[in-house]
C-alpha cells in the first residue's frame, strides 16, 4: 500500500531527531542505580502486567464485596434467626478482622460478633502484595519527585513522611532519603539537609546519588 | 517493618536478571527518548522508564532474543506511556503542555535542541495510538509488518494510521511555524 512521501523539510526533521540523544550522566546513573535497586529487592510483578486488566481486577474486587456482603447479610439473618435466649448472655470475640490488602482497618472490630476466633495469621497487620507495594511506592515517590521539579519543596514532604511511615526500608528508601535532603535543602532548612544528607551516606554510602546528596545542602537557599 | 524478604534467586534467574539488565543499560537513553516522544513529561519520565524496566524485567523470559530489542521496548514503553494517558486524563481535564524542554534537558546544541522540540511540540499533537505509528516507522525506521504485530494491530490499521499521522504532524508543524512567525 503506497504512501504519498513526506514532504523533505518534514522528512528532514524526522531524521534529526532519528538518533537518540544520549542521557546526561547523572540521569543515567540515577535510571541504572533504580534499576538495580529494582533487582536486589526481589520479584515483582510488571507494572504493565498489573495494568493489563485493571477492569477485570476491580470487577473481581467488586464480586468480593458483593460476596462478604451476602455472606454477612446471611450470618447476620441466621443469628437473628436462631439467637439463644436473652437470658444467655452472648458469647462475645473481639473480632480479628481481616482486611483486604489495599485497605489497611484497624486489627480488631469494635464491634462485638460471635465469630470463630481467626488463625494467629490473620491477625498480623495486613500487608500489601509485593506488586500492589511496588506501585504504591512509586505512586508516592513520583508524587515528591513532581514537587522537587516544580520547586514545590514543602508539598514533597508529605509524600516523602508517607512513604517513610509505610515503607521505612522499602525498595526506593534510598532515592526517599535524596528527595528529602533536596527538599530540606530547598526549604533552606540546612541543618536538617545537612543531618538527613549525613544519614544519607550513613545508610548508603555506595549510592550513585551520594554525590549530588552531599552537595545538596550547600547548593539549594 | 518493611514487606521484603531476602531470598537468594536461582542462578537461572541472575542470568536472567544480569542479561536484562545489560539490555536496559543498552537502550536506557532510546528508552527514555520514546517516551518522551510519546509524550511523557519530562517530570515523569524518570519514573516511566523505570516502569518500563519493571516491565521489561517481568517479560525478559518471553522476549525471543532472535529479534530486534528496540521494537520490543517501544510496545512496552507505548502500553506504559498509553496507560499513564489514561491516567492522567481521568486527573486533568484539559492536558497541560509542559514546555520543560526548554530547560537543562539532553540535547546539547541549541540548533539540534530546537529542531528536536519542534519534532516533540508536533507529535503531541497527534493522538496517541497514530503517533506511535509514526514513530517506529518514520522514526525508528520500523517495518510496517513489524509495527502492526508489536503494536498488535492490523496491517491495514497501520497504514490507514500513518497516512493520517504524517497529515497530522505536517499541519502541526505547520501551525506552529506560522505561530512563531506571527510573533
Amino acid at each position: 500500500m503506497s504512501q504519498p512521501p513526506l514532504p523533505p523539510e518534514v522528512r528532514a526533521l524526522l531524521d534529526h531527531e532519528r538518533e537518540v540523544p544520549p542521557l546526561p550522566a547523572a540521569v543515567r546513573a540515577r535510571l541504572l542505580g533504580r534499576a538495580r535497586a529494582a533487582l536486589v529487592a526481589g520479584n515483582i510483578a510488571t507494572p504493565a502486567a498489573l495494568r493489563t486488566a485493571p477492569r477485570l481486577r476491580w470487577a473481581a474486587a467488586a464480586a468480593l464485596v458483593v460476596l462478604a456482603s451476602a455472606a454477612g447479610a446471611a450470618a447476620y439473618g441466621l443469628r437473628a434467626r436462631f439467637a439463644p435466649p436473652p437470658s444467655r448472655p452472648p458469647i462475645v470475640v473481639p473480632a480479628a478482622v481481616v482486611a483486604p490488602p489495599s485497605t489497611p482497618t484497624p486489627a480488631a472490630s469494635s464491634a462485638p460478633a460471635d465469630v470463630q476466633p481467626a488463625p494467629p495469621h490473620a491477625v498480623e497487620t495486613p500487608r500489601l502484595s509485593p506488586a500492589d507495594a511496588a506501585r504504591a511506592e512509586l505512586r508516592l515517590l513520583r508524587q515528591a519527585r513532581a514537587a522537587v521539579a516544580r520547586q514545590d519543596f514543602a508539598a514533597a514532604l508529605g509524600p516523602i513522611a508517607e512513604h517513610t511511615r509505610r515503607f521505612r526500608d522499602g525498595r526506593l528508601a534510598e532515592e526517599r532519603e535524596a528527595l528529602r535532603v533536596k527538599s530540606l535543602a530547598g526549604l533552606g532548612r540546612t541543618d536538617e539537609a545537612r543531618r538527613a544528607a549525613a544519614a544519607f551516606e550513613a545508610r548508603f554510602p555506595r549510592s550513585v546519588l551520594l554525590p549530588a546528596v552531599s552537595k545538596m545542602p550547600a547548593s539549594e537557599p | 517493618m518493611s514487606h521484603l524478604r531476602l531470598v537468594t534467586p536461582p542462578a537461572s534467574q541472575v542470568s536472567s536478571d544480569t542479561a536484562c539488565l545489560d539490555a536496559f543499560q543498552k537502550e536506557v537513553d532510546y528508552v527514555y527518548r520514546t517516551l518522551r516522544r510519546l509524550g511523557v513529561s519530562p517530570s515523569e519520565v524518570e519514573d516511566l522508564t523505570q516502569e518500563v524496566f519493571l516491565a521489561l524485567r517481568g517479560s525478559w523470559a518471553a522476549f525471543d532474543p532472535g529479534r530486534p530489542l528496540r521494537p520490543y521496548l517501544f510496545g512496552i514503553a507505548f502500553r506504559i506511556a498509553s496507560a499513564h494517558q489514561r491516567k492522567r486524563s481521568r486527573e486533568v481535564a484539559f492536558g497541560i503542555v509542559e514546555v520543560g524542554d526548554a530547560g537543562p534537558g539532553p540535547d546539547d546544541a541549541l540548533q539540534s535542541k530546537q529542531a528536536r522540540a519542534l519534532v516533540l511540540a508536533a507529535l503531541e499533537r497527534i493522538p496517541l495510538p497514530r503517533r506511535a505509528v509514526l514513530v517506529m516507522h518514520d522514526i525508528d525506521d520500523v517495518a510496517v509488518s513489524e509495527v502492526a504485530r508489536v503494536l498488535g494491530i492490523p496491517l491495514f490499521t497501520v497504514y490507514s494510521r500513518l497516512r493520517k499521522a504524517r497529515r497530522e504532524l505536517q499541519a502541526a508543524l505547520r501551525r506552529m511555524l506560522k505561530e512563531a512567525d506571527g510573533r
